[in-house]
């Protein structure tokens, strides 16, 4: 599956799902185009038991340096949120406003020595739309969210892994081929694992230690009725790499 | 209290310690290790001797390198299997011990190792202590609450990264993320631990306690109610010490007139 628009490209290969924002010469700005072919990737990725990984990533110098001027905003953050399945993000150049939202949204941010991350809205008398009020503090605490909120102030890459926004900083020669390589190797392990693991995390995260705990234990009973259980626990016992089919 | 197959405990000056032994598996957790400690901390919860809890694994190589998958072939039913987690809720007994638990880790701490660490309140690594969840690369989820304790621990951004990618991590990684409160020399920890289970227990008990319990029951609760649930508390903790002061200079007066 490959699409090309003006917007992105969406390309499947294997198991591996690459969504590219291609407006660099817009700084890769989310238009109303953007969102709505963002929004098809997402639900391609979600409804298609073959892909089990997607990276997103951006062409051109910045990851994304916000929204389109001059339009509505389109919320996109929660698309990529909604994806049941890892969502890597490859950030280089700027990651600012609704940019830095959308990688937030993911689920590994890997970041190029030149990346900078912002939340510049409140200088330009707005604010962050797009779940930065809400992801931001939950990704780096409550003290250092609200500098970044407040100052618009961006920040460079060694601050971003400092602080927990990112935790793999790379040459910015080497970011395409390393996440590459990470999504590659996340598409070997086991689908539903991958899927109820992140679950267990997201959601457990907005319930109490307790409930948290019974919504894991929960899943990990479904996990009793697959293949890939047994798959994985005979080939570790039998000292081989497993082979997992998502079933 | 002695008598287990899978674990010794034994308690020495307030200080309870349940050692993990299974060395020759590497201590690891299968269905007898489970019963011992569901009955080991059955009986320190309630052992008002025990102020603290030192949790270790014996031998050289680690303290549990994780769950004894050679169990998991021959599992019962997902039913079944669920209807046991919840008869001996193991991890919600550990979660429920009022006093203090440190972790003292070497060697692997892997799957139901960490998740029992993650459950202490302390946790002290040696310098060769590896710590990973690799249950995303067997084909199932952790199940003991490592999925939860872990993100409320390190974050969700980097427990995502680790259970998604079956990322190990070193000490030193563990160190910086949070895992982990110190990093000591392998043949130091012993001598840390025990350091810092001994201040605890040099203090007011009721204090320790309310404290561990503010701040675990608070982090699950809005700002405004846990300040509410930490001004009771400390109320309480006041309210026991002027009684128990009451009550000391009560007998003093007594015995002198």
């Amino acid at each position: 599956m490959s699409a090309q628009n003006a917007t992105i490209n969406f390309e499947t290969q294997g198991t591996v799902a690459y969504i590219t924002l291609n407006r660099p010469d817009a700084g890769n700005a989310i238009n109303a185009e953007m969102a709505a072919s963002l929004s098809d990737a997402c639900d391609y990725i979600n409804r298609h038991n073959e892909i089990r990984v997607a990276l997103l990533q951006a062409l051109g110098e910045s990851f994304c340096l916000g929204s389109e001027a001059a339009q509505p905003p389109y919320a996109v953050s929660q698309l990529i949120a909604a994806v049941t399945k890892p969502v890597v993000a490859a950030i280089q150049g700027g990651a600012l406003g609704q940019g830095l939202e959308l990688a937030l949204a993911c689920d590994i941010r890997l970041a190029a020595d030149n990346a900078r991350f912002g939340l510049p809205q409140v200088a330009e008398g707005s604010m962050p739309y797009d779940g930065g009020t809400q992801r931001l503090p939950r990704l780096v605490g409550r003290g250092k969210a609200l500098e970044m909120v407040l100052t618009g102030e961006t920040i460079d890459a060694a601050e971003a892994k400092r602080i927990g926004l990112v935790f793999t900083v790379l040459p910015v020669s080497s970011l395409a081929s390393e996440a590459r390589k990470l999504v590659d190797k996340i598409s070997r392990m086991a689908p539903w694992s991958l899927q109820f693991a992140k679950e267990a995390i997201n959601k457990g995260m907005d319930l109490t230690l307790d409930q948290g705990i019974r919504l894991e234990a929960d899943l990990y009973f479904l996990m009793h009725t697959t293949r890939d259980r047994t798959e994985g626990i005979t080939a570790f016992l039998q000292k081989r790499p497993p082979v997992f089919e998502g079933k | 209290m002695s008598g287990f197959e899978t674990i010794i405990f034994d308690k020495r000056d307030g200080v309870g310690y349940i050692t993990l032994n299974r060395p020759h598996k590497l201590n690891a957790y299968n269905m007898q290790m489970r019963d011992d400690l569901y009955d080991v901390l059955g009986a320190v919860k309630d052992d008002d001797e025990v102020r603290v809890v030192i949790f270790r694994g014996a031998g050289e190589k680690a303290f549990c390198a994780g769950a004894d998958l050679s169990e998991f072939l021959t599992a019962p039913s997902p039913i079944v299997a669920r209807q046991v987690r919840w008869e001996r809720d193991i991890w919600g007994r550990l979660l429920g011990v009022p006093q203090p638990l440190i972790a003292a880790l070497h060697g692997f701490v892997f799957g139901s190792g960490i998740e029992i660490a993650l459950f202490c309140d302390i946790r002290i690594a040696a310098e060769d202590a590896r710590f990973g969840l690799p249950e995303t690369t067997l084909g199932i989820i952790p199940a003991a609450g490592g999925t939860q304790t872990l993100p409320r621990t390190i974050g969700r951004g980097r427990a995502l990264e680790m259970l998604l990618t079956g990322q190990q991590m070193t000490a030193a990684d563990a160190f910086q993320s949070g895992l982990v409160n110190r990093v000591v020399p392998r043949e130091t920890l012993m001598v840390v631990a025990e350091e810092t289970a001994r201040k605890i227990a040099s203090y007011d008990q009721a204090a320790v306690r309310a404290c561990k319990e503010a701040v675990v029951r608070g982090l699950d609760m809005s700002l405004a109610s846990g300040l509410k649930l930490e001004s009771q508390l400390s109320a309480h903790v006041s309210a026991a010490r002027r009684k128990h002061h009451k009550v000391k200079s009560l007998i003093k007066k007594e015995r002198s007139t």
